[in-house]
């Protein structure tokens, strides 16, 4: 272990006199002890890839920063907890604005359900005609009562999936009735 | 996965030679080193207070300059080091700061305890305040500006201890020039505005030191 992590230091400090080679195998060491740290902590392979290609860039500006007499993988730890942090904070804001424009969705919904008396029945045309996915999750939630949580297990889905659908398809049943 | 093929042949095409940055040991002193000029001339710009000598024999004086002094080592060192991703690996030395500042604390209030009488309060109030943010403003701005060549992956606690550095170095120059022996005036208008500029600098760190 302390040989690797001592290779790793090695490479870097020939990296920072310029070496190409070295610097190339350094980032595809580090890109292979990254990935199953951040699969570990992400959903999708390609969340992953994002991420990974982030890190590496920040590893790429933040290299003046080591000057190899220290352990290297603490180092890009570091700067890797760094971007997973900043990426999840963005990711989750992102959901919680969805699950806000959905829950504001779902009351605008429910208003005109009750001021002008309709009822899933009486737009299940217009939700037949929406793409089969969104259809299904719209049927499983409003006509057979079902949570998303349900109907994620149900279809196999992740849950905030199943609420971007609802979402998705809500809008364009608003845009249709406005109509 | 070839897009990250791709990026590190890319990244290793882009590299050059890179000189390292200094130790944060070294940086934290080179960075005293220009705050101390800066003080001086400030001094010799505003003058000393004409008692200082004497109030150099008063135990109570010295311990708070010494504390202050602590404050200011203390933070520069810690902000040096926060400016690393990995904290260069001294983590515990980054924490440095809270001793100091307990050790402060401590000092202020045996000062105060001290001060019965209370000497009287000086005619001015803010006017303290001002003068110590006017001197930290441009140790602010250099230190920022410094800061954001490095990585820092703690920036609310970097820019807090660059503004308490900042705005200790104020502090030291005003203790050191205004003829004030009141301990609640110095504790109202000096060191409760300059902690408070310091966790202005946690926000002003998340803004500044982004990379």
């Amino acid at each position: 272990m302390t040989d690797k992590t001592d290779h790793l230091a090695a490479l870097m400090r020939q990296s920072l006199k310029g070496d190409q080679l070295a610097y190339a195998q350094l980032l595809q060491e580090t890109s292979r002890f990254l990935r199953p740290f951040l699969a570990k902590r992400l959903s999708f392979t390609n969340q992953v890839d994002d991420l990974l290609q982030e890190i590496l860039l920040s590893i790429h500006k933040a290299r003046h920063t080591y000057d190899g007499n220290r352990p290297y993988k603490p180092w890009v730890y570091a700067i890797a907890k760094f971007r997973l942090q900043d990426y999840l904070r963005a990711y989750y804001s992102d959901q919680l604005h969805h699950a806000d424009d959905l829950s504001e969705m779902e009351n605008y919904l429910h208003e005109n359900v009750t001021e002008s008396a309709i009822s899933y029945e009486s737009i299940s045309g217009e939700v037949e005609k929406l793409p089969q996915k969104q259809a299904t999750i719209l049927q499983l939630m409003h006509q057979e009562g079902y949570t998303a949580k349900e109907v994620a297990e149900k279809l196999g889905m992740n849950e905030s999936a199943v609420k971007v659908a609802a979402h998705r398809a809500y809008k364009i049943l608003r845009q249709k009735l406005e109509k | 996965m070839g897009n990250i093929e791709e990026l590190i042949a890319r990244l290793a095409q882009d590299t050059a030679a890179v000189k390292p940055v200094p130790h944060p040991y070294m940086l934290s002193l080179q960075w005293m080193g220009w705050a101390m000029a800066y003080l001086a001339v400030s001094l010799m710009f505003s003058g000393l207070r004409p008692d200082l000598m004497s109030k150099l024999h008063e135990p109570l004086f010295v311990a708070e300059l010494a504390a202050l002094v602590g404050i200011f080592v203390a933070t520069s060192l810690s902000a040096s080091l926060l400016s690393f991703p990995d904290m260069h690996q001294l983590r515990r030395v980054a924490f440095a700061p809270v001793i100091t500042f307990a050790l402060f604390v401590a000092v202020m209030f045996i000062a105060w305890q001290a001060d019965n009488p209370p000497a009287p309060l000086p005619t001015h109030s803010f006017e303290c305040t001002m003068g110590i943010t006017l001197v930290s403003l441009l140790p602010a701005a250099w230190i920022f500006y410094v800061m954001r060549k490095f990585a820092s992956t703690h920036s609310h606690l970097a820019g807090c201890c660059a503004l308490l550095f900042a705005f200790s170095i104020g502090a030291i120059w005003l203790r050191l020039y205004e003829v004030n022996d009141s301990v609640i005036h110095v504790i109202e208008w000096h060191y409760l505005p300059m902690i408070a500029f310091g966790m202005a600098g946690l926000w002003l760190g998340k803004v500044m030191l982004k990379w």
